[in-house]
């Protein structure tokens, strides 16, 4: 301690020493130092030093040796969430050392998951595609040579510009997975003049979506599980294994103020293990648990009925459904009552499975919550049964009856909380529809029927001259994937096949053309997604490009900066759209010129700075603070918070200069004759349709004033959807429960019920497959047996081979017993399972593929393991030290489509027959029967009720309703003629 | 109890310390910013904080200086000095978790770390000065006093004298002593002992066994001394043994295994001059120095006892 004696500071002047040393420190917009948050993992280098950011080597040790670093920003590419990264480039070797999150990222905070660090493995990944790949035998013979880039752009460019000219339009389809970016491919083919757009939502989220549409307008919901009180969610994976990151850290943080976590999931999901209440119910009757809480919460007196009385659309309710009775709320209220009275809790529970009393406690749970419920629902329940998007429709209702709508701990609509800005051109709509995308059986559908190509194409329903897949792979993700190889195998159905991806997968080795695209740090994007009540948008980039640039290089082409000579798409589209029209008479070039240099090709560069500086509210402003172009600053700090805090935007005031020749209807609907103000944000949501008058639908009228309400075609919370109801399934028009394919009553007695569609954390479908760091994580995926089931089937103990019967064929798998699944239930992640084939040495992600031999006889399709996973040498020493054989079955080869008539999502969850396997049997196995799968998809099909009989206006579809890259108005007329060629 | 708006600092573990609120906060006391100040710097790499050492007049560590004293000899936590087993977390971690549970705090992970310790009571003292009410005021100092006394002013003092013992640490201790004796001359002094030393584990006894002992000597509270493996360095050097290469307690073992006489003399020898070291201390918190020089001075004796059994 101090010696007395000795002079002591003065600590009144040091503290004002220590002031002033901040004050100009900040003023420099630098910072002082950390303080106590760089004890935990939340500490960041700050960034005025993320120019030369030393770190010491660990492996140098005891020597001090220096690694000096560029730390550029940008964001993960292995999942929707779009967190940010923070790249750790080498100053020496301009390398990639390594990835960890961005502080800076509004969504993530500096937070990642287990797949952001193992974007390195992507990376460098030795087994990754380089080149471009031009196929050299048979289609799936495995022989393939190098190409150039001019080579391959040349020659699809002249088969996209013949069949554009020769008005074959529909035969251009780019079938994207997880978007990964917010609309550039859309208007990619917006600008060809295609409606050629096709997705892998319809197999994933559409059955969640259409619940959340039919009641907001807006397909997604934006729950603020920060400050809730109660957090209820039907989706496990979403929480877990999917966009997990920047919700789990915020239902973290909830827990930690008090927030009661409800999860219904009949797997012991990770969000169950951290769940104050886990519900383990009969997989389709979330439905009914979900109208058993709200009859409690509307018989107890909880409902928010101020909330309903101004935002509920229950006045077109009693006029269409109930014209006779009084047309007052009470007589709603009376009628909300009957309608739901038979949703008792002893009702749901003899559906679910469940205790009554179990149910009751969770519902008063919810009905304590008042306007700080949050709900989600995305996979799980609705992504697997018949009718599942009802599951859904009745959570957000539960939401709805509370007010918990838009509310601090509420459930937003994510247009709400998310950004879109527009880019420098915004191409036409398509003069042409997709039937092979958009059939006329599927009305509703929230998405592309994508996983019904194959059977469309079987039926003669038409072909494809060029088929591009983007990072999305068909034949292992779809049920019935063999079905899609055959369709592939056949050249009269898919004349070329381009399949734009970083890494080898199993529909890859079907293409003509592999086209390599880079990872999270080796290209260009833009991303914006909902995690709280606020906007933000985040911005990919080459992470070498940036480093390089900030040396002063001059960087023009990202290839010039990725390994081998693997691309972006943005800059890959640029060139093709010029190879589809070099003079520009086909009006597509003007799309992709320079307007700063007319007649040159519009740059990156260019593309984002005009973005950044036209489109993003607030940005150019902070970075002119900061002495930076918008550019500048989106590429140093990586994303952009827009607003926060956006409230309730429905029930804000419209604007008086909006209003004008104002008409109302009588369910209070307000249209004007404004034209709608131009926007820069993209974000999607519902078009509601004009009025007769051509006025549009700018609002609603509340307490006489008209307010900004809701995009639907009633303006409020639909409770009722004329829609549904207009479109032929008046049954349906409101929250109800319809019961699954999977229903007791639709299943033999020796039948169970396989979930399929759960994720494991650390995979994120084949994209993650070539990082070894997940895969030693997480690489094989058995199949979970209660082990009640376990006695009855004769699985003696884990580990032991169990055969899985579907409809169409069967699979074997190793089992798991545990009491995390419910009885008469079995379940298995679709994470797992990959596969190369025999000969195909070249090609492969060797920590996670098994070399299998695939045969196919009068019978059927057989998939036998030959090989399985084993060290071997390459330039990464650790494939050397793969110590696991075990990856897995691709059980979804084995599974028949089942898309739902209305939401038109594949239905996962199979009944099937679960038994010990036979002695002939092997792990790994599958046989699959696709002339019986074929005899399913007729079978759902005939389930529909198709647009030319149903529709009630003439169209196709409801023109209100959300659809990736729209095409134009009089597409959807029934009986509108094909364009006469061109674009 | 209003919720304390502890940003940047301790509290915030999730965005940046840059916010330009935190920025017009940590400008609003100078002592607040002091205290700060001299936990930031143990906390970070000495070449991240360079103009805090300047500001603060301070020599500046080298990052080898700083890594010996701060992450490998005695790494500033509660959990530490006042936990039974004298390691992170456990016991000791918790009761200062459950402090800033009270307050309606998230704790960060490492709660109880010096840093996050002084910026939490900066913090709790920046509070209270915004506070617009009197009342809400009271019940921030109330909480930063029970604070010092309870998870500062029951450790630190000795903590410091141990860092003091380094030359390269020496004027960081001696200042930031002089910082907290500030403080708790300030501030009203408690109706009694914290409650880590009320309710510490019994002092060592003469006929505990070689691994109790060994538990004893690691865990300040129950030993009432420091003991770091510099200091068993100093101690092999005096007594003629060797000194094993590992952690304090392997090579405690090994000291007693070769010369069990010696090493208890010595060891009684630390005690006796840790017991004048608390002694020293200025008599605040209702005689917290006491307590510890007493702890300290019971096991000398106790450690005397066990040698005169040899």
């Amino acid at each position: 301690m101090a010696d007395p004696d000795e002079k002591t500071p003065d600590l009144a002047a040091l503290g004002a020493r220590v002031s002033a040393a901040r004050a100009a420190t900040e003023a420099r917009g630098e910072t002082f130092y950390q303080g106590a948050s760089r004890t935990v993992l939340a500490g960041f280098p700050p960034i005025e030093r993320w120019d030369d950011w030393v770190e010491l080597d660990s492996r140098a040790w005891p020597k001090r040796v220096e690694h000096h670093s560029m730390l550029v920003p940008t964001t993960c590419f292995n999942c929707e969430s779009a967190c940010g990264l923070l790249a750790y480039v080498d100053r020496e070797t301009l390398t990639v050392r390594k990835f960890e999150g961005n502080p800076e990222h509004p969504g993530s905070r500096g937070r990642n998951c287990a797949k952001g660090p193992s974007t390195l493995n992507q990376v460098t990944d030795p087994d990754r595609i380089l080149y471009p790949l031009r196929r050299a035998g048979r289609r799936g013979e495995g022989k393939w040579e190098r190409a150039s880039w001019d080579e391959a752009l040349d020659a699809i460019g002249s088969r996209l510009r013949a069949a554009i000219v020769e008005g074959r339009q529909n035969e251009i389809m780019i079938h994207i997975g997880r978007p990964g970016e917010d609309g550039f491919t859309e208007r990619v083919l917006a600008s060809w003049g295609v409606d050629g757009h096709n997705s892998h939502t319809n197999v994933c989220s559409s059955g969640g979506r259409t619940g959340f549409q039919f009641w907001t307008g807006i397909d997604r919901p934006s729950p603020d599980y920060a400050n809730a009180k109660v957090i209820f969610l039907i989706s496990a994976h979403l929480e877990t294994g999917h966009y997990f990151n920047p919700h789990a850290q915020r239902i973290t943080e909830a827990r930690a103020s008090g927030a009661k976590v409800i999860v219904v999931d009949t797997r012991l999901s990770n969000t169950a293990t951290h769940a104050d209440y886990w519900l383990s119910p009969r997989p389709g009757s979330e439905a009914a648990i979900n109208l058993a809480i709200a009859r409690h919460i509307i018989g107890s007196g909880r409902a928010n009925w101020d909330f309903i009385r101004d935002w509920w659309n229950w006045q077109e309710y009693l006029r269409d459904c109930r014209p006779e009775g009084p047309q007052t709320f009470e007589a709603f209220q009376a009628a909300l009552g009957e309608i739901y009275d038979g949703y008792t809790f002893e009702y749901a529970a003899a559906e679910s499975g469940l205790d009554a009393t179990v149910i009751a406690e969770i519902a008063e749970v919810v009905a304590g919550a008042g306007t700080a419920f949050s709900c989600h629902s995305w996979r799980s329940a609705a992504a697997g049964n018949l009718g599942g998007w009802q599951v859904s429709r009745t959570l957000f209702f539960l939401a709805a009856i509370l007010g918990a709508v838009a509310t601090p701990g509420g459930t937003f609509p994510n247009w709400y909380n998310k950004y879109v800005p527009k880019p420098i051109y915004t191409p036409p709509h398509p003069q042409v529809w997709q039937e092979l995308s958009w059939p006329l059986e599927y009305p509703l559908a929230q998405n592309e029927l994508s996983f019904l190509l194959p059977h469309f194409l079987k039926d003669g329903r038409g072909r494809l001259d060029t088929y591009f897949t983007r990072v999305y792979n068909p034949v292992w993700t779809n049920p019935d994937g063999l079905s899609w190889m055959e369709v592939l195998t056949d050249e009269d159905k898919v004349g070329c096949y381009v399949a734009l991806t970083p890494t080898w997968n199993e529909s890859a080795y079907y293409a003509d053309w592999i086209l390599p695209m880079g990872h999270a740090s080796e290209r260009h994007d833009t991303h914006s997604y909902e995690q709280y009540d606020g906007q933000w948008v985040g911005f990919r980039q080459p992470v070498l490009r940036a480093a390089r640039e900030r040396l002063g290089e001059d960087i023009t082409d990202t290839r010039q900066v990725n390994p081998g000579a693997v691309w972006e798409e943005n800059e890959f589209y640029i060139e093709l759209s010029w190879r589809i029209d070099p003079d520009g008479s086909l009006g597509i070039r003007s799309f992709y010129e320079s307007r700063a240099r007319p007649g040159e090709k519009l740059s990156v560069d260019e593309y984002y700075g005009w973005m950044f500086e036209n489109s993003v509210p607030g940005l150019p402003e902070r970075a002119a603070g900061e002495g930076l172009t918008p550019l500048q600053y989106m590429r140093r700090y990586g994303a952009f918070e827009i607003t926060r805090g956006r409230g309730a935007i429905y029930s804000e005031d419209i604007p008086g200069d909006e209003l004008a020749d104002v008409a109302v209807t009588d369910i209070g609907r307000v249209y004007s004759a404004t034209p709608k103000p131009d926007s820069p944000n993209l974000a999607p949501q519902g078009a509601p349709e004009p009025d007769d008058q051509g006025r549009r639908a700018v609002g609603v009228m509340v307490d006489g004033s008209v307010r900004r309400g809701f995009p639907t075609p009633s303006g409020r919370l639909e409770f009722y959807s004329s829609t549904l109801a207009g479109w032929g399934w008046p049954e349906h028009a409101l929250p109800g429960y319809i019961k699954s394919h999977v229903h007791p009553d639709n299943m033999a007695a020796d039948q169970m019920v396989l979930l399929s569609t759960f994720r494991l954390p650390t995979q994120i479908h084949t994209r993650s497959a070539n990082s070894k760091w997940l895969d030693e994580l997480s690489h094989t995926n058995p199949v979970w047996i209660h082990p009640s089931d376990a006695g009855r089937l004769g699985v003696a103990r884990t580990g032991d081979l169990v055969r899985v019967e579907t409809e169409i064929g069967y699979f074997v798998a190793k089992a798991w017993i545990t009491e995390g699944i419910r009885p008469g239930v079995v379940a298995c992640s679709h994470h797992m399972g990959r596969w190369k084939l025999v000969g195909h040495d070249a090609v492969g992600s060797g920590g996670m593929m098994a070399t299998v031999a695939l045969d196919r006889d009068r019978e059927g399709w057989t998939l036998h393991p030959r090989q399985r996973v084993k060290p071997y040498p390459s330039s990464d020493p650790d494939t050397q030290r793969i110590w696991w054989s075990d990856t897995g079955v691709h059980q979804n080869l084995t599974f028949p489509v089942h898309p739902d008539p209305i939401s038109g999502m594949h239905c996962w969850h199979q009944a099937v027959r679960v038994r010990p396997a036979g002695p002939g049997d092997a792990h790994g196995d599958v046989w699959v029967d696709t002339a019986k799968a074929h005899e399913v998809y007729d079978r759902w099909l005939a389930m529909t009720r198709p647009a030319g009989t149903f529709s009630p206006d003439g169209n196709r579809r409801p023109t209100w309703l959300m659809r990736p890259l729209k095409p134009a108005a009089r597409t959807f007329k029934l009986d509108a003629a094909a364009p006469a060629g061109g674009s | 109890m209003a919720r304390a708006a502890v940003t940047g600092p301790a509290a915030d573990t999730v965005g940046p310390a840059r916010s330009a609120t935190g920025r017009a906060r940590m400008a609003a006391g100078d002592r607040w910013e002091l205290l700060r100040a001299l936990g930031a710097l143990i906390l970070d790499d000495p070449t991240v904080t360079p103009a805090l050492s300047r500001a603060l007049g301070l020599p500046e560590w080298s990052r080898a200086d700083h890594t010996g004293i701060f992450v490998l000899d005695l790494p500033p936590y509660a959990s530490i000095h006042l936990g039974p087993e004298g390691k992170l977390g456990g016991e000791g971690g918790d009761r200062v978790a459950g402090f800033w549970r009270t307050l309606d705090l998230d704790p960060p992970s490492d709660a109880d770390h010096l840093c996050s310790l002084l910026a939490l009571y900066a913090e709790l003292g920046t509070a209270a000065q915004e506070c617009v009410t009197a009342a809400a005021a009271a019940r921030l100092d109330h909480a930063r006093a029970v604070l010092l006394w309870e998870h500062l002013w029951s450790w630190v003092p000795g903590y410091l004298a141990a860092v003091a013992q380094d030359p390269a640490g020496k004027a960081w201790a001696e200042l930031t002593g002089q910082a907290l004796r500030a403080e708790a001359e300030a501030t009203p002094e408690p109706p009694e002992l914290p409650a880590a030393l009320r309710h510490a584990p019994e002092p060592l006894d003469p006929g505990c066994d070689l691994a109790e002992l060994l538990d004893g000597f690691t865990a300040p509270v129950r030993a009432g001394f420091v003991l770091t493996y510099r200091d068993l360095l100093r101690a092999g050097a005096e007594i003629g043994v060797g000194v094993r290469r590992g952690e304090r307690r392997f090579a405690l073992r090994s000291m007693m295994e070769q010369d069990p006489v010696a090493t208890l003399r010595w060891s009684a020898g630390h005690a006796r001059r840790w017991a004048r070291i608390h002694g020293d201390q200025p008599d605040h918190g209702a005689g917290t120095g006491r307590w510890w020089a007493q702890r300290a001075a019971a096991t000398a004796s106790c450690l005397d006892e066990m040698r005169a059994g040899r």
